[in-house]
């Protein structure tokens, strides 16, 4: 009895320390800064909507949102098809060589992303990538290619064959097949590792630290890590709280909304070894 | 389909990924090994190459040893942590009713949501002067209590510690929670039955069935605890006074401040291999299941 009263305690104990701070964050982000200083506990006195304002438009949280959205969405627009087609083949078309394809692409989940950072940072010097956009989308795509080329050869293994010989006998191309008939059935998967990526993209930093220099093009994890340096100056914590609302929120929306197969590939992609 | 036209087919879907990886990740990744063995200073194409000499001075750099003293005491101690949490919560939380499949699901909030996030948060919560720690802890009387976390050198490490456990928390369930869905229910009833109960059962029943995630999540927890970086490097850069330095957080400082690429890149191979070596022991320690046969 004492056991289980325990573990229930326990539960929501860790449940709470994950809301509570949370909420602390959206309540804050409605502070004056006076409020915020005299009473970390307290409940705003009037709803301070201009922090939010303040965040979006004299803090620059509007053109960091712009550039993480840019970046995000050219990233999956690139990831999803190449990443689609490269596990097609590996799932549907054995040829020699393709374990050990295949293998080279699972390796890049192994390594730390800091073993390549410095080589990747003159690799992006030289093609005149440092602090763009492109670059930066470039690098997310191929650093983003293992954990989806992993997942989706797995979904297009479980694939029918027969939707794929029916279209053949139609006298559809392999391609064709591909384009027309496949790709829409793996829908579901590709909808999930979309998912799944974009929150990393959205979420991403040290990568953006070493590629992005000039603050017009910072992300959004980068600008509000930045912002935190210039208001320890200014000291605008409303409007800094304010941003760190903009940038949970979407992320956290969108969790919500795909949960369940979120759960599954995280799972999924964390046992494959 | 003709042989050279299913070539061609198979070429031409795999170009595409295989070209943006290799230019981006292969090549890079064996740069790397390369740019370690070069003397390396600023932008400029100065190279010279000067063997293993980068790796002697990172032996005799009393920061590098500092840092991975950090490290794997980070990883001694988020990985006891987590290890206790998850395994304790994971088996209440596993089942398929509504509050088990509720709390699974903010568990990962931590999880998904920017690691910037989660470092400015638990600055906020730990900041002396308004964070909620302190100010809980002056609520209860607990005034002496009420410090600057992360501005003493004997809290800053255990600080950044605690944050990385709440970030990681929830994943570790998760995957344990998975695990313990897989053994058959009758399996945990015949030792219930039998008596086995508490830290019995988990030492004779859940732990043998789990051990193959357990090996894992082991190594999970170590890469997670050497590779480190956006939580130091936001919330503490490494201090006060070097208290809660990396292996990461300095290699970004060699590199990005004081341009000593090749020096930084050597650090980063090192890393590389104590990670791999870290993994390859755990995985060699945790090979034979106790348990395994005695039954």
């Amino acid at each position: 009895m004492i056991r289980r009263a325990l573990v229930a305690f326990g539960l929501w104990a860790f449940a709470l320390s994950v809301v509570v701070p949370l909420l602390w964050v959206l309540m804050t982000a409605f502070k004056t800064g006076a409020e915020i200083f005299t009473a970390p506990w307290g409940l705003p006195h009037t709803p301070q909507w201009q922090n939010f304002a303040r965040a979006w438009q004299e803090a620059g949280i509007a053109r960091y949102f712009m550039n993480s959205l840019i970046v995000t969405l050219a990233t999956l627009a690139i990831l999803l098809p190449i990443g689609a087609m490269a596990a097609y083949i590996f799932a549907r078309y054995p040829f020699r060589g393709a374990k050990w394809l295949f293998g080279a692409f699972l390796g890049g989940m192994m390594f730390p992303l800091f073993l390549t950072i410095v080589p990747l940072f003159f690799l992006l010097a030289r093609l005149q990538m440092l602090d763009t956009l492109h670059g930066l989308t470039l690098v997310y795509v191929a650093y983003s290619l293992p954990f989806t080329v992993f997942v989706l050869t797995g979904f297009f293994q479980t694939l029918p064959q027969e939707m794929l010989e029916a279209a053949l006998i139609d006298g559809c191309g392999h391609a064709r097949a591909f384009w027309k008939v496949m790709l829409p059935l793996a829908k579901p998967g590709i909808l999930v590792v979309g998912v799944f990526n974009a929150i990393g993209l959205w979420n991403e930093y040290p990568l953006a630290l070493v590629i992005m220099t000039s603050d017009e093009r910072r992300t959004l994890p980068l600008g509000i890590a930045n912002l935190l340096m210039v208001e320890q100056y200014q000291s605008d914590w409303g409007a800094l709280f304010a941003g760190l609302v903009i940038v949970m929120l979407p992320v956290l929306c969108v969790y919500w909304l795909f949960r369940d197969r979120i759960h599954e590939t995280m799972i999924a992609g964390a046992l494959k070894g | 389909m003709i042989p050279r036209a299913r070539t061609a087919f198979i070429a031409g879907f795999l170009l595409p990924a295989t070209v943006l990886y290799t230019v981006f990740v292969v090549i890079p990744v064996v740069q790397a090994f390369a740019f370690s063995l070069y003397r390396w200073r600023g932008i400029s194409a100065n190279r010279t190459f000067v063997g293993l000499e980068n790796f002697h001075h990172l032996f005799a750099d009393p920061l590098v040893w500092v840092a991975l003293r950090h490290n794997l005491l980070l990883f001694l101690g988020t990985g006891v942590a987590i290890l206790a949490l998850s395994l304790a919560l994971a088996h209440a939380v596993g089942s398929e009713n509504r509050a088990a499949r509720f709390l699974r699901s903010v568990y990962l909030f931590p999880q998904v949501i920017s690691l910037v996030v989660v470092a400015i948060l638990w600055m906020f919560i730990l900041n002396p002067s308004f964070g909620i720690l302190n100010a809980a802890l002056k609520a209860v009387g607990l005034e002496r209590w009420a410090i600057a976390w992360l501005g003493e050198k004997t809290t800053a490490l255990a600080s950044i510690g605690v944050a990385h456990v709440w970030h990681a928390l929830g994943f570790y369930i998760m995957l344990f929670a998975a695990a313990l869905r897989t053994i058959p229910p009758d399996v945990m009833e015949a030792a219930t039955l039998d008596g086995a109960m508490g830290l019995t059962r988990l030492r004779y029943v859940t732990l043998p069935m789990l051990w193959a995630v357990l090996r894992i999540a082991l190594v999970y927890m170590a890469i997670g605890a050497m590779n480190i970086f956006s939580l130091v490097f936001l919330m503490t850069q490494g201090g006060p006074d070097r208290a809660t330095e990396v292996m990461l957080t300095y290699l970004y400082e060699q590199a990005f401040k004081h341009s000593e690429f090749g020096y930084a890149t050597a650090l980063a191979v090192l890393n590389f291999v104590l990670v791999m070596a870290l993994s390859g022991a755990i995985l060699a320690l945790f090979r034979h299941n106790p348990q395994e046969g005695k039954a």
